[in-house]
């Protein structure tokens, strides 16, 4: 018998190919997003699952408070480490971790080379305990024990010593560090949040001779005893706190955050160096436009398989008179709705497997090929077939299996209208969503078109930033400074801290230092080039001098507007005031407003001043544009005189500034490419709605004819009841899309506001698209000869 | 005595008036008759045709089937019982267009769950008998009419009912395959077989043992 309901089936799929290939290629395209998808949310939820003793891991949190709101942020002060495993007995290991130049690059010279490692990391011995690091040379429980050690990832070490042997070479970090190679460890797996190229002993810093309180620069990692109560150790680790901060200094507090929701729990959290992160509601995001479209392939499925029971409640009816019992017509439509999705699904696995490096590109991700081979993976397989096969089946099943026999000998028997109405919801399901997915890609995609026209009050555009960390000494920056300037293609250069897009140093600023809270301030090094670097406008005052008069012990600062409006002062009454920075400051220039962060977040207060604390390890030059690969050359030419033993790296900042909204051009490339699916596949459904409707009313369409209807008259009638539910989806789609765009755009300080126009444009395509599907099979069935329809019966 | 019909009352309600299909129809079939149903169109033919073949109800009156009520039967008990004693042959054959010969002859059986071996013997039997033999790979497209129907009445019989209902079987044909199967017809009735036909033509009418005139959904 079931071989019969296979045979039948397939004979059937076989006879009406039309529908086959809409319905086959509609759920094979809904089901490879769905497998794409699902291999994205499995390698995201599997996250840091490798290590042993994640459960038992935290992060210290600290909690910042200021006049210029709430942050919590992932880093912590140096001191907590080493006072919390001395002071609190429930903490196993606690380890600290920097970003070399707080999360720059670092310049090492190898074997003899010069490389840029990107991800350079100042690391505690403990760290390697906490994660249990895989070391496949040298001994894990003492690698970073000493002073000026480091141990290598494989892929670093093949990167800088090749087949050679790393153990007990010396390394030089920065033109600064002599590190020896105390280890070479496996990399981390893709799906680890903890991510370094490299670890150097920690203890190598100055930081770690004299942790403070006061520089939160550090992650700490803590590993807790089993089963200890977390909040116990926070409340711990707050009374550590009390005790080296007074009360009234402390503008922090401290939280533990679990291990496990590091990777996708950390969006609302700042500073952190981790690089490989995700978010819980992307993966949600993603999960329900997965199976949105994965609804409409199925609903295309019921809405043709009910659309063609003209010829099936014929088959239905003889059946029944021949002995089938409902249960046995049953079980043939789930069969031939099964047999289908194991096709779509046949052609989904093939399909997914070759669009895994698309995929990658396009999200950013690295699946891999061997997430097949996984034995579960066949089990959630036949899980999806089964509930798509389910989901799709059962209103086509039950509708069909319940026609009468009697039909057949009564062939005038009207259906129902009850299905015409189920069926139209279902298109205007199909549509309404549609336009929901239009209005969001082109709201998404003005928005990030708005973000690059933006004026950022600064021009990013032609200014490369070099990294000097490896540079030593003012004699050898002023050497590449002066060189820099005298190149023809260079109109300015100021040596830097950071620039905008980056994070620099966060300062509190003050009228007088004078213990009250203040408002949190940026703080940027730097010299007398920057306004024309960045072509900042420039309200009031000069730029930072050039030479520090002899005796001066006031810092020079440039504050932007909103320091000044917080202090109080007109731009021009500002000039010459001092303020309190950590030091006194005297301001010498006000400049406007500028985006130095992302549109994300309002502008906020920024200072440009000359104190000499912090490094600058940036030059910043801007040059003019002709031929970029030209000017790469000759500038790393220039910087490898100067500077011979290390390397040159380097960035433009309108690219820096392009990666502060990845997420965004990902979101949206992920929707265009959704998009353009869920449409297709709507518009595959429509199509064959479209045939089939012209099919069935083949008889009535043949006798309007007779009476003299035109062919445009037919053409327009046929349109008019497809544009109806059609106008429907658009009054449902369009308030739907409103409130979840203009939720998403709240997520942005600067957007802009949700114009009717994309309304319109999305309602014209819409109509558009659903016109072009129909009216071919609208005018084909009004054009056959009336004779021909007519003489069927 | 193989039915028996007892005021058999079939009315729908149109317009606020009462429109009757069958009025006070009383019929008595023994096994082996051979009945013609004549009439014009909108008499009642097919409707009568579908009360004794329990595919539609009716709202008064008793129908007697061997030794069922089938009036006060549930719906799934009528239909086991149409299944097993009762095969309809119809004006435009309604073979399943997907299925070969051979399959369509196979369908009854299956749902009646005969074992695979004593099914491929009934159905090569049958085969034999109506002697279509080198059509049973055949699709029904690639017949003529004559023989679409000729398998049309092979399938209806392929489980040895009691009854054959035929719904005008030679509507569709021209005269000589029409005589072919009235011939075929009247064979098997002589075999045995009970035969119910609706049928228009005089002739084909002849070939039954009784004549049952229907009027407005009356007998006359």
């Amino acid at each position: 018998m079931i071989k019969n309901y296979f045979k039948i089936a397939w004979r059937n799929l076989k006879a009406n190919r039309l529908f086959s290939v809409i319905n086959i290629l509609g759920l094979s395209l809904g089901l490879t997003i769905t497998i794409l998808l699902f291999l994205f949310i499995r390698h995201e939820l599997s996250f840091d699952e490798m290590y042993a003793e994640k459960e038992n891991i935290y992060r210290l949190l600290t909690d910042q408070e200021s006049d210029g709101g709430r942050e919590i942020a992932a880093t912590s002060p140096a001191i907590a480490a080493p006072m919390a495993m001395d002071e609190i007995p429930e903490i196993k290991y606690a380890a600290r971790m920097l970003q070399n130049d707080f999360g720059g690059t670092a310049s090492v010279r190898a074997n003899n080379e010069n490389f840029t490692e990107k991800s350079f990391f100042w690391v505690d011995q403990e760290l390697l305990d906490i994660f249990k690091v895989q070391l496949v040379k040298g001994q894990r429980n003492n690698a970073l024990n000493r002073p000026n050690t480091i141990v290598l990832s494989e892929s670093a070490a093949k990167k800088y010593f090749g087949a050679m042997d790393p153990l007990g070479k010396m390394i030089k970090v920065d033109n600064r560090y002599e590190l020896e190679v105390t280890g070479v460890y496996s990399d981390f797996e893709a799906n680890s949040t903890l991510d370094c190229g490299v670890m150097a002993s920690f203890s190598t810093l100055w930081f770690a001779k004299k942790p403070t309180w006061y520089n939160l620069s550090f992650e700490t990692y803590l590993l807790l005893n089993p089963n200890t109560d977390p909040l116990a150790v926070e409340t711990k680790m707050k009374e550590l706190l009390d005790k080296g901060l007074e009360k009234q200094d402390q503008w922090y507090d401290f939280r533990l955050q679990p291990f496990e929701t590091i990777h996708l729990h950390s969006t609302q959290i700042s500073h952190s160096y981790a690089s490989n992160m995700g978010d819980i509601s992307e993966v949600h995001n993603l999960t329900f436009l997965a199976v949105l479209i994965l609804l409409i392939a199925c609903i295309n499925y019921m809405n043709l398989t009910t659309a063609y029971s003209q010829k099936r409640s014929k088959e239905v009816g003889i059946n029944k008179t021949l002995g089938a019992a409902k249960k046995n017509l049953l079980t043939r439509f789930y069969m031939e709705t099964g047999v289908l999705t194991a096709i779509s699904m046949g052609i989904a696995v093939v399909m997914a497997i070759l669009a895994i490096p698309v995929f990658n590109t396009v999200t950013d991700q690295n699946l891999n090929l061997k997430l097949f081979l996984k034995p579960e993976l066949l089990t959630t397989f036949s899980l999806i077939w089964l509930v798509i096969t389910f989901v799709s089946g059962s209103y086509p099943a039950l509708y069909l299996s319940a026609f009468s026999p009697k039909t057949i000998i009564q062939p005038s028997y009207q259906q129902g209208r009850k299905n015409s109405i189920i069926r139209k919801s279902l298109v205007v399901f199909q549509f309404a969503t549609s336009v929901v997915l239009i209005v969001g890609v082109l709201l998404i995609h003005r928005q990030l078109q708005f973000i690059n026209e933006q004026d950022l009050g600064f021009k990013p555009e032609n200014v490369m930033a070099i990294s000097t960390s490896g540079i030593r000494g003012a004699q050898q920056t002023s050497a590449l400074v002066h060189e820099f300037e005298s190149l023809t293609d260079v109109k300015s250069v100021s040596m830097a801290q950071g620039f905008p897009g980056m994070s620099v140093s966060g300062r509190t600023l003050r009228k007088k230092n004078d213990g009250q809270e203040g408002l949190d301030i940026n703080t940027n090094v730097t010299d007398s080039g920057i306004i024309d670097v960045l072509q900042l406008k420039l309200l009031a005052g000069q730029n930072l001098p050039a030479e520090k008069q002899e005796g001066d012990k006031l810092v020079d600062v440039i504050l932007n507007k909103k320091a000044v409006d917080y202090l109080g002062y007109s731009p021009k009454e500002a000039i010459g005031k001092e303020v309190h920075i950590s030091v006194t400051n005297r301001i010498v220039g006000v400049v406007d407003d500028f985006n130095f962060s992302s549109l994300h977040v309002p502008i906020s207060a920024y200072a440009f001043h000359n104190n000499t604390g912090e490094p600058k390890s940036y030059l910043l030059v801007r040059f003019r544009s002709n031929g970029l690969s030209k000017t790469i050359a000759q500038f790393e030419n220039v910087f490898q005189k100067v500077a011979p033993e290390s390397s040159f790296d380097y960035s433009f900042l309108d690219k820096n500034i392009e990666k502060l909204y990845k997420r965004e051009r990902r979101a949206a490339q992920v929707g265009i490419i959704f998009c353009g699916l869920a449409i297709f596949v709507a518009c595959l459904g429509l199509l064959g709605l479209a045939a089939f409707t012209a099919a069935q009313r083949k008889k009535e369409i043949g006798i309007r004819k007779v009476l003299g209807a035109s062919i445009l008259a037919i053409s327009r009638m046929l349109l008019t009841d497809f544009l109806k539910p059609i106008s429907v989806s658009l009054a449902i789609g369009f308030p739907i899309a409103y409130f979840l765009m203009n939720r998403w755009l709240q997520h942005f300080a600067y957007h802009i506001q949700i114009s009717w126009t994309v309304f319109l444009i999305a309602g014209f395509s819409v109509v558009l698209i659903a016109l072009v599907t129909i009216s071919f099979q609208s005018i084909r069935a009004a054009t056959q000869n009336p004779v021909k329809s007519l003489r069927t019966e | 005595m193989l039915l028996q019909l007892n005021n058999i009352f079939k009315w729908v309600n149109s317009g606020g008036q009462r429109i009757f299909l069958l009025k006070d129809i009383n019929l008595n079939i023994e096994e082996g008759e051979f009945i013609s149903i004549m009439g014009p169109s909108g008499s009642g033919k097919s409707t009568l045709l579908n009360v004794i073949g329990m595919l539609d109800g009716f709202d008064e009156g008793e129908y007697q089937f061997l030794d069922e009520s089938v009036h006060s039967l549930k719906e799934k008990d009528r239909a086991n019982l149409y299944k097993e004693y009762i095969g309809f042959v119809f004006q435009s054959y309604h073979l399943l267009d997907d299925l070969t010969v051979k399959e369509n002859l196979e369908m009854p059986l299956l749902y009646k769950k005969f074992k695979g071996s004593e099914r491929k013997a009934m159905v090569a039997d049958m085969l034999d008998r109506f002697n279509i033999v080198g059509k049973k790979d055949l699709f029904p497209a690639q017949l003529s009419g004559g023989q679409q129907q000729l398998v049309g009445i092979a399938r209806a019989l392929i489980s040895s009912p009691k009854l054959i209902l035929a719904d005008e079987p030679t509507g569709n044909l021209n005269s000589k395959q029409g005589e072919e199967i009235m011939q075929l017809f009247k064979q098997l009735n002589d075999e045995g077989v009970t035969i119910i036909q609706v049928t228009h033509s005089e002739k084909n009418a002849a070939y039954g043992s009784r004549i049952i005139n229907l009027l407005d959904g009356r007998m006359i």
